[in-house]
């Protein structure tokens, strides 16, 4: 596939925390373009919803001086991502074209190994054969497979969305640009919190957001190389 | 100073009349081989109605219990256990732990002992290896249970197939995979080699279909120089082969856990502490099927002696106080060096929701043995350490519970912790490996000679009373 | 050439020495010690009983097949790497920390597996010597399995009998 682009491209996110109102508008789109099926109300709060990407919510200070505080958590295409070593049929797989972290569900065993090794915790599990009711069978997306019960399944980075922009720009004879490709979630963003690109071209939004003052990394002292860059003022990391 | 005097005479007096009879042990009170053939053979053959409704009853329990339950989950999916994001492992893996760890002991006792020449494993080594192939057997069942998609666990095998990709050799499940194969296959090996002479005895006095049966396993064998030296080569090279390969299965289980990123997993020691937990649980199981065997199977009062309790009583109480020390040992640094969320995973061990599993485990490995075994009238009550040895494997099983589920669910984002609680489905596949274990074994006690008959008389020889002075000494020959 | 007929002489479990004894007396017959055999119920070291050492090929066959297993978990591994490269966690693709429990675990296979394999080849195999079996053998005696010229009949006995030994007279009793 490397007759795609020419040099290799490194996709990365941004996700700017203080314009994050905790919508949840990306968790909605993300599962409408992944065809995530809905686990129902006592499945899903048992921790069994199989959400790509998920606001984590913290409190802050003391009542009544109450502030939530919301952290979009989704896969964070881990350079050298814990959960990929562990399985032992290769369904998790690092990919040297995107750069990102692929789960092969054709693959899968199901030993949710990867899953336990998932610092982020951003893998989930197909308890069950989830069926999507007949009219909204409709949304499926077909750029996306189902899965079936048994499998592993976490974020994409949206790759469908991602070979469709390559294609597009190939079609008409020109290099991808910023902003030519955007994920569900950063396209649903109503705050555009969430940014998108490449992160080995220094222009692009994403970089130009990762060398700021308020980046950091989700669990950086790991050394697994997040790919996801979150941004965050208050003081606490220097912004 | 008469008042010292005193004391020490009396402490006198009454050891010479606790004196020993040297008979008490089963090596020093021979009794002929013909007569031990028949009560082996004895033992082997007679089945109560008691036993055959037992064994009726377990069939029906593993055909529901395991089998049912697994069945019904294969076709419904993995959401009937009650696992769940965070905690994506739970009593699969426990029990899968758990039993590996029970399989450790035969291999203790038939091979550590054996090279270390330990007489008193003698009668019991076939008991313990059994104990090792069936609780493999159980065990082995669980990385296959717990795979979401079970009908292609085949893919951990290396094999060729048509995209040419092989399974993935830097993860620990496939070195898992690999050494389990490994220790099954060789304990059951390590199982028959001994086997053959016994059951060339059974062949001798068998008819119908077990003769039919023996003569094949016996494989012909008649006793000559050449047949003896080769078993006993082949059994001297496993027992020396078999023992890495023991510490090998356990440290690579304890790998499963100890390569990744979870908090609490991450720790260099878990392979030894492990391995250690595994004896102590495993030399526990053996106490606890020699009591059964012994009140259950016919002339084993002979074979299977307060003296054996007595031993495997004070290695028990070794191996419960060298587990508190690796307990500790990882306790403490992790409490001493470790993060904040370490720290926090330590208290809610201690004091969360669950701590009574935590406190199980140290009251049943800790408390329990070293307030009992120190005790030699104790080890040398059956139903006694009977009942320590069972208190024992429940917390070995508390300990795994505590490592899996319950370190799971509390790790980095406490947005993400979660408490699990285990389903029917989940207990009733457990107690159903259980059920098997205890079939198999059943089923094995009425099939092949329980006791290594020519091990036993092996050792009596070797064994004898010489009087000297007024008493009666035991003394060793020296045959090798 | 007619066969010479086959005898067995049984002694009790505990007449260990005259067992040794009667060995002496047959070879002062002239009976070859390759015409004789030693049944017994436990082992006894080939010293004990004055017999030559019995070998077995069982320990080589074990180390073969010890570095069989070694060579195909190494192929194994390179193959796999080099048939379908894919990239883990930023591992290299042969990673010597990684490769040490495989090789190790294949290795023991090869090598138990194999010692297993030893003894049964060597057990079902045709062996050499006079063949006969009492059932008196698992019950712990030891028995002297030879074979005997007619004309030596007499003195034989003779030898046998003083040292309390029960004779058996069979030319083929297998088990």
């Amino acid at each position: 596939m490397a007759e795609v682009t020419e040099e290799k491209m490194k996709w990365g996110m941004a996700i700017d925390l203080d314009v994050c109102t905790g919508c949840n508008a990306c968790v909605t789109a993300c599962a409408m373009e992944n065809n995530i099926p809905f686990t129902g109300e006592d499945e899903s709060g048992y921790g069994r919803g199989l959400h790509w990407i998920r606001i984590q919510r913290y409190w802050h200070g003391d009542y009544p001086e109450i502030k939530p505080d919301y952290s979009p958590m989704l896969c964070q295409q881990c350079g050298n991502a814990p959960c990929e070593p562990v399985c032992p049929v290769f369904a998790a797989v690092h990919s040297e074209e995107e750069q990102i972290n692929l789960q092969v569900y054709n693959r899968c065993i199901g030993t949710r190994y990867c899953a336990n090794n998932c610092p982020y915790l951003s893998r989930v599990f197909n308890w069950f054969d989830y069926e999507i009711p007949e009219p909204m069978a409709y949304y499926l997306n077909p750029s996306v497979t189902v899965r079936r019960r048994g499998v592993m399944e976490k974020c994409t980075f949206c790759v469908q969305r991602i070979h469709a922009g390559q294609e597009q720009a190939k079609a008409e004879g020109r290099p991808v640009q910023d902003g030519d490709i955007v994920p569900a979630c950063a396209q649903a963003c109503p705050t555009d919190a969430i940014i998108f690109g490449d992160l080995s071209d220094p222009q692009s939004r994403v970089s130009q957001m990762a060398r700021s003052q308020r980046s950091f990394r989700q669990l950086e002292e790991l050394g697994t190389e997040p790919r996801v860059i979150y941004l965050k003022g208050g003081g606490q990391y220097g912004g | 100073m008469a008042a010292e005097v005193k004391p020490y005479q009396r402490v006198y007096k009454q050891s010479e009349a606790e004196e020993e009879d040297p008979r008490q042990h089963l090596m020093l009170d021979p009794r002929p081989r013909e007569e031990m053939n028949h009560m082996v053979m004895e033992a082997m053959t007679t089945t109560s109605r008691r036993y055959w409704i037992i064994v009726g009853a377990l069939a029906v329990a593993v055909a529901v219990l395991l089998f049912g339950a697994w069945g019904n989950m294969i076709f419904t999916g993995m959401g009937m256990a009650g696992i769940r994001r965070p905690v994506f492992w739970g009593v699969f893996i426990v029990t899968f732990v758990f039993w590996i760890g029970i399989s450790h002991a035969g291999t203790f006792v038939s091979a550590i002992l054996r090279v270390f020449k330990a007489e008193f494993r003698r009668p019991f080594t076939r008991a313990a290896e059994l104990m090792t192939t069936f609780g493999l057997a159980a065990g082995a069942l669980y990385p296959l249970i717990h795979l979401g998609r079970v009908w292609v666990f085949y893919w951990m095998i290396p094999y060729p197939n048509s995209r040419w990709l092989w399974p993935n050799f830097r993860s620990a499940l496939v070195w898992d995979f690999l050494a389990i194969t490994t220790y099954l296959l060789s304990s059951t090996i390590y199982l028959y080699l001994p086997l053959i002479p016994d059951v060339a005895m059974a062949r001798d006095r068998s008819t119908g279909w077990r003769h039919t049966l023996y003569k094949l396993l016996a494989l012909g064998f008649r006793g000559t120089e050449a047949e003896w030296t080769r078993i006993r080569k082949a059994i001297n090279i496993f027992a020396f082969a078999i023992i890495p390969v023991m510490f090998s299965v356990h440290t690579i289980v304890s790998w499963d856990f100890a390569s990744t990123k979870v908090v609490g997993w991450q720790s260099t020691i878990f392979g030894p502490y492990f391995i250690i937990g595994a004896i102590l649980s495993g030399v526990s199981a053996v106490i606890t099927i020699l009591f059964v065997l012994r009140y259950t199977l016919k002339n084993m009062d002979y074979f299977i002696r307060e003296e054996h309790f007595d031993a495997l009583g004070l290695l028990v109480l070794i191996f419960s106080m060298a587990w508190a020390y690796f307990f500790y040992n990882e306790y403490l640094l992790h409490w001493y060096g470790g993060g904040t969320v370490l720290k926090q995973l330590l208290t809610l061990h201690a004091s969360g929701p669950s701590a009574w599993v935590w406190y199980l485990m140290l009251a049943c490995n800790v408390a329990v043995p070293w307030l009992t075994l120190w005790n030699k009238k104790l080890r040398r009550t059956p139903w006694a350490i009977f009942i320590v040895s069972i208190l024992i494997n429940v917390g070995m099983y508390a300990e795994r519970y505590t490592i899996i589920p319950l370190t799971l669910g509390h790790q980095r984002f406490p947005f993400d912790w979660g408490e699990y609680t285990p389903r029917l489905t989940e207990i009733s596949i457990a107690l159903g490996t259980l059920c098997l274990f205890v079939l198999l074994y059943l089923l094995a006690s009425r099939l092949i000679p329980l006791i290594p008959v020519w091990e036993v008389q092996e050792g009596q020889e070797s064994h004898r009373l010489r009087k000297v002075g007024k008493t009666q000494v035991p003394s060793v020959s020296e045959l090798e | 050439m007619p066969e010479d007929p086959v005898h067995i002489a049984l002694f009790e479990e505990d007449r260990i020495d005259h067992a040794a004894e009667a060995l002496d007396r047959l070879r002062a017959l002239g009976i070859r010690d390759k015409d004789m055999s030693v049944l017994s119920g436990v082992p006894y070291s080939d010293k004990i009983l004055g017999r030559p050492m019995a070998w077995t090929r069982v320990p080589i066959i074990a180390l073969a097949g010890a570095g069989v297993g070694f060579a195909a978990s190494l192929a194994l591994i390179l193959i796999a790497n080099r048939q379908y490269p894919l990239v883990v966690g930023g591992f290299p693709y042969v990673a010597i920390p990684t490769i040490i429990p495989v090789t190790f675990e294949l290795t023991m296979l090869g090598l138990l597996i194999s010692t297993f394999l030893g003894v049964f080849v060597e057990m079902i195999s045709p062996t050499y010597g006079p063949k006969a079996y009492h059932p008196k053998i698992s019950d712990g005696y030891i028995g002297i399995v030879f074979t005997c010229p007619p004309k030596l009949d007499q003195p034989m006995h003779a030898a046998l009998t003083e040292l309390g030994a029960e004779l058996v007279h069979q030319s083929e009793v297998q088990p």
